[in-house]
């Protein structure tokens, strides 16, 4: 972790957050790791925005908690994706994915 | 749909509410756990491992903030805590709550005062159907010369135009005709079980009640039928019912006289209908009938007359309901086109006559607006007296706020610090500002009931006006839109100020205060609201000056005769039958009657008292000479020994006497302003002059005294040309008043004069019995009210200002207690201490000034027109509200310089 982490690139944390769950339920820790993982230490959340961001997907019907027993035998607030939250990510993704190559496009072009 | 699901979670989330935290702080324990125990298995110690984690999550009550804000119910909540902690904030500190809200409530209590009863002059509907489709017919002479005549205010027609009228069905769905039957409030006489007592009605046409949808609520309203077969029957107004018979409704079917015919009460009106011109309530109708009895206006016409059949005399107001879908504008040129018509039709007027009749159509769904005409400006005037008092209120609740706000700048430091975010925190003070306006709001609403009726008996001089100012939604929203303006006014500015912090002077001071703050932005905006105190009372008092001069000057102005000790009644006998020569021989044995009452001087008789706003007004011709030019004459029909009664002053020849019976030769008194106007340096006496219109112009009236210059309807008129003619030679006059000098106290004689009407006729009932200082007073009410409101409100704006101005040279003074030490200690004595200080708060009240001057020369010219023998710039006003305001502040001042000129040097150094 040699790199200094950036800051996430302005409302995509929700997109993140919904990518991640889209593989399994997972808890507040565990997306923040894999996020941290996948973007090779990049990206790092830190639970002053990634928890009201849980709050906010709760809200809106993209994700569900439920409270489940982890390795060491506590309890943890897991997440996963609903199914409105599926399409959601797909929506987002489709969006993300223009944007981005239109973005390559312009900083290509000569 | 998502709606519903978020309101869902967000209300199990309140109700839940320890739950739902038990929850967060265990899922960022475990996120915690899971963090250090991920560090360790990096390698790291695990201490270093916790720290490392720990910095990584930062402030857990700031995460925790952070999550339950992203919830709409966070809101709600954070609201509800902010209320529960202003609540005990604010009852920490009673002593600063209740003088806020007591200054609040006064401020809304006397703006929405004001504002209802602006709203029942102004706004209110009648309480008929439909009131937006009725409109009043008012008719408008273009042009001088004959045609017909009319008598009053908002008259429409002649009865036969009315009857015209209401025989065509294009222009309104109904036209109802209504009249006065006098022309004061109570003028007809009512004799119910043989006690004669004084009512006002009017005659209205039979679909005058189902025309504007009024019902009776006990019995029915009169018909068509009633006015076809001239029924004498009578409706009651529900005031008239509860006054005179205790809402007993065994009435109906009861006989009472009305001005001596027997009439039957067949009905009463809704409580809530009071006729339909605000401020004058009938106490009972009667179908419009030429019989004997009750007349229109009161008024008896000549034998072989009658107003109903006389196509000149116009005396009929008459209201119209539009057809559904029929215009104003529409109606207006319908009507223009019929008037025309109509007038030179089979109503016999030539066409130049006519045409310069024209009639206006108006709105009157709020009924006839006399009474808005009149109190309209007053009103208005009001309003912004008492909308500068609340700004004054508000400056000074700013004020105390923003004191408040100093000393609990640690408090919010803290808070600042530990997270709280600024708007939070704004917030916060906003919620205690408007639970402070909220409270102010409440208590004003109650005061304000109370404050409209004694706002109403003082303007309506004792006697009850008949408006409705009851609450309603205009009044309430009116109320607390202006508690919720107020809230923001006098709070936003110390909550964005006090917020403005940098935390580490603050919170390393270990006083109370930062000195080196004293000179700061929030410093500024305490003294600008000292400036703008003192500039809005410089508005006030000045107002106030110049109203307390007008009724001074009103007051002290020379009326040419002696009002003290006089005594002043009507009576209309001729209501109760006596015609002719008969009539006079009545008034005279009444007279005479009166004349022998122990204690009186002298009395005397007249068609109108003096200063009760009635005249008689015409023009005359001179033999042998071309009129003069504005030499419209005022006249007035009076008895023997008038001139001497009212003590006016006998310049030449004899006053009107015993000799001038109906039978001798006609004479007449007049004025020095008329002898002038005539007859410039020519002796008056022995000469004569004749009537235009209003008697026979053949008959001449022989000059045989001049008399000084008196005062006849009102203060504020200029003295008119008058001319006084013997009553008995006169014809036929309506109410006579009588006045009556006594050494003693005037009022000690009303039973023994109501004693004497009596007895000469037991039918009769003296009408509007007051002194005659008493009716001066009645003239200069509103000018009564304006003085003392103004001066209520001046003084008021005064006391706030000099409590401002207090409690800002306090606080500055005791900030700057270290820097005054120093002074002392250098060298400074206390007089340059009290010097200093004292200048200080003079600057503040010299910049006030100086802003209010303009503010207050303008505001006073608005005004001009309700003030009397002062100009708007009076420079003696001007500067004796300024010497006040001066004055005022010395002594607001002069406790902190005093204060700060006994500071210990050694206790104001040690203090820091």
């Amino acid at each position: 972790m040699a790199d200094r982490a950036t800051e996430l690139v302005q409302g995509t944390l929700d997109m993140l957050i919904l990518k991640t769950l889209a593989l399994e339920p997972m808890h507040g820790y565990g997306i923040a790791l894999r996020i941290e993982q996948i973007s090779k230490g990049v990206f790092r959340v830190n639970p002053g925005s990634l928890f009201p961001a849980f709050r906010r997907l709760e809200r809106a019907g993209w994700i569900k908690p439920e409270w489940n027993p982890t390795e060491n035998n506590r309890r943890a607030k897991y997440y996963s994706l609903t199914d409105r939250g599926r399409k959601q990510l797909k929506a987002e993704a489709y969006e993300w994915g223009k944007q981005i190559a239109a973005i390559t496009r312009i900083m290509e072009a000569s | 749909m998502r709606l519903l699901y978020k309101l869902f979670l967000g209300i199990t989330a309140l109700f839940r509410k320890d739950q739902s935290e038990r929850e967060m702080d265990e899922e960022l324990r475990g996120y915690l756990e899971a963090a250090v125990k991920d560090k360790m298995r990096s390698g790291m110690t695990p201490d270093k491992a916790l720290r490392a984690a720990r910095l990584e999550m930062g402030s857990v009550d700031a995460v925790k903030e952070e999550i339950r804000s992203a919830g709409w119910e966070a809101t709600l909540g954070s609201l509800w805590q902010d209320v529960r902690y202003g609540a005990r904030q604010l009852r920490r500190s009673q002593a600063m709550t209740s003088v806020v809200v007591l200054s609040l409530a006064l401020g809304v209590g006397a703006n929405t005062a004001i504002f209802s009863l602006i709203d029942a002059v102004m706004w209110k509907m009648l309480p008929v159907k439909d009131p937006q489709q009725l409109v009043l017919l008012s008719s408008h002479k273009t042009k001088e010369g004959r045609g017909p005549t009319y008598s009053g205010y908002g008259i429409s027609l002649s009865y036969l135009g009315f009857e015209r009228l209401r025989r065509q069905h294009e222009i309104f769905s109904n036209a109802m005709g209504f009249v006065p039957l006098g022309f004061s409030p109570e003028s007809v006489t009512v004799n119910i079980d043989g006690q004669p007592t004084l009512a006002g009605g009017e005659m209205v046409s039979g679909n005058y009640f189902s025309g504007l949808g009024v019902p009776a609520i006990l019995g029915r309203v009169l018909n068509d039928e009633d006015e076809a077969s001239a029924h004498r029957v009578t409706v009651l107004s529900y005031g008239y019912w509860t006054r005179q018979f205790g809402r007993n409704p065994a009435i109906l079917g009861k006989t009472i006289v009305l001005a001596g015919q027997p009439f039957t009460i067949v009905g009463v009106t809704p409580p809530e209908f009071f006729g339909v011109e605000p401020g004058r309530a009938p106490d009972f109708w009667v179908a419009l009938a030429d019989e004997p009895g009750p007349t229109p206006w009161g008024v008896q016409p000549k034998q072989g007359q009658s107003p109903f059949t006389d196509k000149g005399w116009w005396w009929l107001m008459v209201m119209g309901r539009l057809k559904p879908g029929v215009s104003q504008e529409q109606a207006r040129a319908a009507m223009d086109v019929w008037l025309q018509q109509t007038l030179t039709g089979d109503m016999g007027f030539s066409q130049s006559e006519a045409r310069s009749f024209v009639i206006k159509l108006g709105p009157a769904g709020q009924g006839l607006d006399s009474l808005r005409a009149y109190l309209s400006q007053p009103l208005l005037i009001l309003m912004a007296v008492v909308g500068v008092v609340l700004l004054i209120a508000c400056a000074n609740v700013a004020a105390l706020l923003l004191a408040r706000a100093q000393a609990r700048r640690r408090e919010i430091a803290v808070r600042l610090a530990l997270g709280a975010s600024r708007a939070r925190l704004i917030r916060q003070l906003l919620t205690e500002s408007f639970m402070l306006a909220g409270a102010g709001g409440l208590c004003g609403l109650a005061f304000a009931g109370w404050g409209a009726r004694v706002l109403l008996l003082l303007m309506s001089g004792g006697t009850f006006l008949p408006l409705d100012v009851h609450l309603n939604l205009r009044i309430v929203s009116f109320a607390v839109a202006v508690s919720m303006l107020t809230g923001i006014l006098f709070g936003l500015a110390p909550a964005l100020g006090s917020t403005r912090l940098s935390l580490s002077p603050v919170l390393k001071d270990s006083t109370s205060g930062a000195s080196q703050t004293a000179r700061g932005p929030r410093w500024r905006l305490g003294k600008s609201l000292v400036v703008a105190q003192v500039a809005f009372s410089l508005l006030l008092v000045v107002g106030a000056g110049l109203f307390v001069r007008t009724l001074m000057n009103l007051e002290h102005e020379n009326l040419g005769f002696d009002p003290h000790g006089v005594l002043l009644f009507g009576v209309n006998a001729k209501q109760t039958g006596y015609d002719g020569p008969r009539l006079v021989s009545l008034y005279d044995r009444l007279l005479d009657r009166v004349r022998a009452l122990p204690g009186v001087q002298s009395a005397s008789l007249s068609a109108y008292a003096l200063m009760s706003g009635w005249c008689n007004t015409g023009s005359i011709t001179v033999e042998g000479q071309t009129k003069p030019d504005n030499a419209t004459v005022w006249w007035n029909l009076v008895g023997p020994d008038f001139t001497n009664t009212m003590r006016i002053n006998l310049l030449l020849g004899r006053g009107i006497g015993e000799q001038d019976t109906p039978t001798s030769p006609h004479v007449a008194v007049v004025n020095q302003a008329l002898a002038r106007k005539f007859f410039r340096n020519l002796d008056p006496l022995g000469r004569s002059f004749s009537f235009g219109e209003n008697f026979n112009p053949n008959e001449a009236w022989e000059i045989v005294g001049v008399v000084e210059d008196a005062k006849y309807t009102d203060m504020r008129s200029e003295i008119p040309l008058t001319a006084y003619v013997p009553f008995a030679q006169a014809g036929n006059p309506g109410t006579m008043h009588f006045e009556v000098r006594t050494m003693g106290n005037p009022n000690l004689l009303i039973p023994a004069v109501r004693q004497a009407v009596r007895e000469v006729d037991s039918n009769l009932a003296p009408s509007d019995v007051k002194t005659q200082s008493q009716q001066i007073d009645e003239g200069l009410l509103q000018e009564k009210l304006f003085a003392r409101l103004a001066s209520f409100f001046g003084a008021l704006a005064l006391l706030l200002a000099a409590i401002g101005l207090y409690g800002t040279m306090t606080y500055t003074v005791g900030r700057r207690t270290n820097e005054i030490g120093i002074r002392v200690a250098l060298g400074a004595n206390r007089k340059q201490i009290l010097k200093m200080v004292l200048r200080e708060a003079f600057a503040l009240v010299l910049v006030g000034v100086i802003l209010g001057l303009p503010a207050a020369l303008a505001a006073a010219r608005l005004v001009a027109n309700q003030l009397y023998g002062v100009k708007p710039s009076d420079p003696l006003t001007f500067s004796m509200a300024i010497g006040m305001l001066l004055g005022v502040a010395s002594l607001a001042a002069y406790l902190p310089a005093r204060r700060a000129s006994k500071v210990d040097p050694m206790v104001a150094l040690r203090y820091e």
